[in-house]
């Protein structure tokens, strides 16, 4: 018995801590644009093609290729930024109804270019380890080991950096920030770079462990949405929280029932949080 | 006069399919039949200023009870779709005191979490529903007995519905009611003051857009006799959306104008079927940022800052 | 017996009390006046009274009906009208469409009830009334006009009519004067003083404008801090120390 709850357990960090990662682009987005980004599971997925192409198909240096695919991204996103959202600014409808159409035109491309199957790459690393009595297969492990990493970088870079600061101004009060000096566009710009980056990293670390389809972006963003909310929508704290306890939820419904019914599970959480506490667990009172 | 025209063009429109004659057409046509039907339903939940993910779920919602009622309970199509258009109507009702309490974006997230819940719950009900599989043998339509073994007449159901749907959403938007439901979300604070209680009517508007969806379900499960979860997901919600966009919100025949151009579409572009993502994502990316007004217009008001102002003021100016 | 009775009411907004100890209560026919210093708690005590929020202590009653914690619109069924300090009308249509739709959402609470009734076509609303109305705020000759056209004094009568349209009891009306030129305000003080006499409908209204106050009400409630320092007829407030205390260093014409 012990066995299965460490297995748990361990499964539960190891999902959390990618949601973690999905979650705070998302949440990131939202915090300072307002927006909320249906297109974030489609840079996931741009990402993972990414891998695929550099480190799968051309061999490249397998560290260099998440960068690689982490900088086109956060550069595609930069791009998009400025030629849609920035016109929706302010907007919250308009905005989410614009990351839509992008994610639906994504996800055409893909299809489009690379065709519905899926496809995979070589592992960068295997082996399982065994932590107690529960086993961590160590491609997972890896990828549990970048997103610490990427937090412990993400997390000093918002509370220490000016930028940074710069951001939780606007994401706190925008109209104020913007009398103290802080441009917002130039925030919102930098804001969905790093968001779309942070996606970007998380597909780039999940693509060798599972496979790359022009579908697999659907569920971690419907993952970073429910985490999201959880947590509380422009909350990065929230965002942590959030993704270790869905991580957590999921992974003891998946294993006592099946996926299907955690992926249930969670979205009744949405519901129960929308209706009852809309701003979530850490988030700012809403409305 | 005017009206006289619009009647000829309807009629001359409706006559296609059946001039044309063949499965093949009134397979199309019954499809833009029901379609239409869906678009007046969402077009309903955007005149009141939300948009909802939800009219997905319902429709699945009408499909599969009715399905299920005429397959395992052996009740006449007809009868099935009734009731269940009952039933989804009430159940609509019911939590919309709960859903329509919340505004913009959130009700977007709401709706689509729930649209969420009922396509899992369906996938997971397998041994109902056949799950991912899908469920065979549901039995045609049929009025009093009699049918609908012809294409032509089923058409001719599908096309009496979408009129029916039509002719509510418009006298609804005509009447009083419309002029109601104008000011609620015009100036909500305002009406409230004067004595509408805000809350009932968009429940019961939302309960109208329930009942729409969930027959043009049950119309669309006895068509295809087949059902599939795969048939009502957050994309279907999407396309409503577009065709509202692209159709006008503003009045029920851009919702069914809608509906009449995109549903060809993919029967159109037969050969190049991952097009039709990319000119659907196309068409909503472009109405956006090129047709400002009309939906996004709408939607508009409920943006941010509108919002933000609003609650300033009617927090009731705490330091005054 | 007393219109509007109102005891012991008082609200809290986190750690601060916004309104305290409001005890008073209205006569039938009466113009009542509510002033105070800014921060007075002059418009939380309005809200409530209008059911924006509930108090937090006290109650409030209406006619022998305890309506303590009602919200707004069932408050506005009971009869209680108000208006509006900056001015909500309905921006895009007629002066008529406005007045028309107010008498109809002020009947319009149940949809079941009313479906039947309501499928009827829009313009069939009692036109009498509605000129009638427009008379008596002075925009009979404005009745075609679109009301995003109108004057902002204009604006105002608009939405006094149309709160009228809803043939209330007691008609709140936050800071009527707000905006308003000397020949506005006059103008408003005619129609206050018809609603009580040709009408018979209380008014209680929070104002600024001294001048506009004791002119026009029958007595005033004086606010201070959230607290209540003075009840009385113009003549008492006006001399009562603690009123000229609490407005001390601000240049008020009292006379």
């Amino acid at each position: 018995m012990n066995a299965l709850i460490e297995q748990m357990v361990v499964n539960g960090i190891l999902a959390g801590l990618v949601y973690v990662i999905m979650a705070l682009g998302f949440t990131l987005v939202f915090g300072i644009m307002r927006v909320v980004n249906f297109a974030h599971g489609e840079l996931y997925m741009v990402s993972g093609y990414v891998m695929l192409s550099l480190y799968g198909q051309h061999q490249m240096n397998y560290y260099l290729a998440v960068v690689c695919a982490v900088l086109f991204t956060a550069m595609l996103g930069a791009v998009l930024e400025k030629l849609l959202f920035q016109r929706f600014a302010g907007d919250e409808l308009g905005g989410m109804i614009i990351s839509l159409a992008l994610a639906i035109i994504l996800q055409a491309g893909a299809l489009i270019l690379f065709g519905p199957d899926e496809q995979s790459m070589p592992r960068p690393v295997s082996g399982v380890w065994h932590v107690h009595e529960a086993v961590l297969s160590l491609d997972r492990g890896f990828v549990a080991i970048w997103a610490v990493v990427a937090l412990a970088a993400f997390w000093l870079f918002i509370k220490r950096t000016r930028l940074g600061l710069a951001m939780q101004a606007v994401a706190q009060d925008r109209v104020t920030a913007g009398l103290m000096g802080i441009q917002s566009k130039r925030v919102s710009l930098i804001a969905f770079s790093i968001g779309s980056a942070l996606a970007a990293l998380a597909g780039a670390l999940m693509a060798p462990i599972y496979t790359v389809s022009p579908y697999m972006g659907e569920l971690p963003l419907l993952k970073a949405f429910v985490v999201v909310i959880l947590g509380g929508l422009g909350s990065i704290p929230g965002a942590m929280l959030g993704g270790l306890l869905i991580g957590m939820t999921e992974s003891v419904f998946a294993t006592l029932f099946d996926s299907t019914v955690a992926l249930i599970a969670s979205f009744v959480i949405v519901l129960v949080v929308i209706v009852v506490r809309p701003r979530g667990l850490l988030g700012k009172a809403v409305r | 006069m005017k009206k006289i025209i619009f009647a000829v063009v309807v009629l001359a429109v409706a006559g296609v399919p059946l001039a044309i004659g063949g499965k093949y057409a009134l397979h199309v046509g019954s499809m833009i039949a029901i379609t239409a039907t869906l678009a007046l339903s969402m077009n309903l939940m955007l005149r009141i200023g939300q948009v909802s993910m939800a009219q997905g779920a319902f429709m699945g919602m009408g499909a599969y009870s009715s399905a299920l009622l005429t397959m395992k309970l052996d009740w006449s199509p007809m009868v099935a779709m009734l009731a269940s258009a009952v039933v989804v109507g009430m159940l609509a009702v019911a939590l919309g005191f709960v859903f329509l309490r919340i505004k913009g974006v959130f009700f977007v997230l709401l709706t689509y979490a729930f649209a969420q819940i009922v396509n899992l719950s369906i996938q997971e009900a397998s041994t109902w529903t056949g799950g991912n599989n899908g469920l065979y043998g549901i039995p045609k339509l049929a009025i009093l007995g009699f049918r609908m073994v012809e294409p032509s007449a089923f058409y001719l159901c599908a096309l009496a519905v979408a009129v029916l749907a039509w002719a509510v959403v418009h006298s609804v938007f005509r009447s009083r009611i419309g002029a109601i439901l104008d000011s609620i979300e015009q100036d909500e604070g305002l009406s409230r003051a004067l004595g509408t209680n805000a809350l009932r009517w968009r429940v019961a508007v939302f309960g109208l857009s329930a009942v729409l969806a969930s027959l043009a379900g049950s119309l669309f499960a006895h068509h295809l006799n087949f059902l599939s979860p795969a048939n009502f997901t957050f994309l279907q919600n999407v396309d409503l959306l577009i065709m509202n966009i692209v159709g006008g919100v503003s009045s029920p025949t851009g919702a069914v104008l809608g509906a009449l151009i995109l549903v060809p579409l993919p029967e159109l572009l037969r050969d190049a079927k991952q097009y039709e993502l990319l000119i659907y994502g196309g068409i909503l990316l472009g109405s956006l940022l090129f047709l400002r007004d009309g939906l996004v217009g709408r939607l508009g008001r409920l943006s941010f800052a509108r919002r933000a102002v609003q609650t300033m003021r009617e927090a009731g100016h705490g330091a005054a | 017996m007393a219109l509007l009775e109102v005891d012991g009411v008082g609200r809290r907004f986190g750690g601060v009390q916004a309104v305290a100890d409001v005890t008073f209560a209205l006569q039938p026919g009466e113009v009542f006046g509510v002033i105070g210093p800014n921060g007075a708690g002059k418009t939380t005590l309005f809200n409530l009274i209008a059911g924006l929020f509930e108090p937090s202590s006290g109650r409030v009653v209406l006619d022998g009906t305890d309506i303590t914690g009602w919200p707004s619109d069932s408050v506005a069924r009971l009869g209680i009208g108000r208006t509006f300090q900056g001015v909500h009308t309905f921006k895009g249509v007629t002066v008529r469409e406005n007045l028309q739709r107010a008498a109809l959402l002020a009947h319009s609470f149940d949809p079941l009830r009313h479906f039947g009734n309501l499928m009827r076509r829009r313009s069939s609303v009692d036109v009498a009334v509605c000129e009638d109305v427009a008379r008596f705020v002075g925009l009979h000759d404005r009745l075609e006009e679109t009301a995003a056209g109108l004057s902002y004094g204009l604006k105002k009568l608009l939405g006094i009519g149309m709160a009228l349209m809803q043939q209330p009891r007691l008609l709140l009306m936050d800071e009527p004067a707000a905006g308003l030129n000397p020949t506005e305000k006059r103008r408003l003080g005619e129609v206050i003083r018809d609603i009580r006499q040709m009408r018979c409908i209380d008014v209680m209204l929070v104002e600024h404008d001294m001048k506009l106050i004791m002119e026009t009400c029958d007595r005033i409630l004086v606010m201070n801090q959230g607290r209540p320092i003075a009840l009385g007829d113009p003549t008492q407030v006006r001399s009562d120390p603690a009123v000229i205390d609490a407005y001390l260093g601000v240049d008020y014409d009292f006379a």
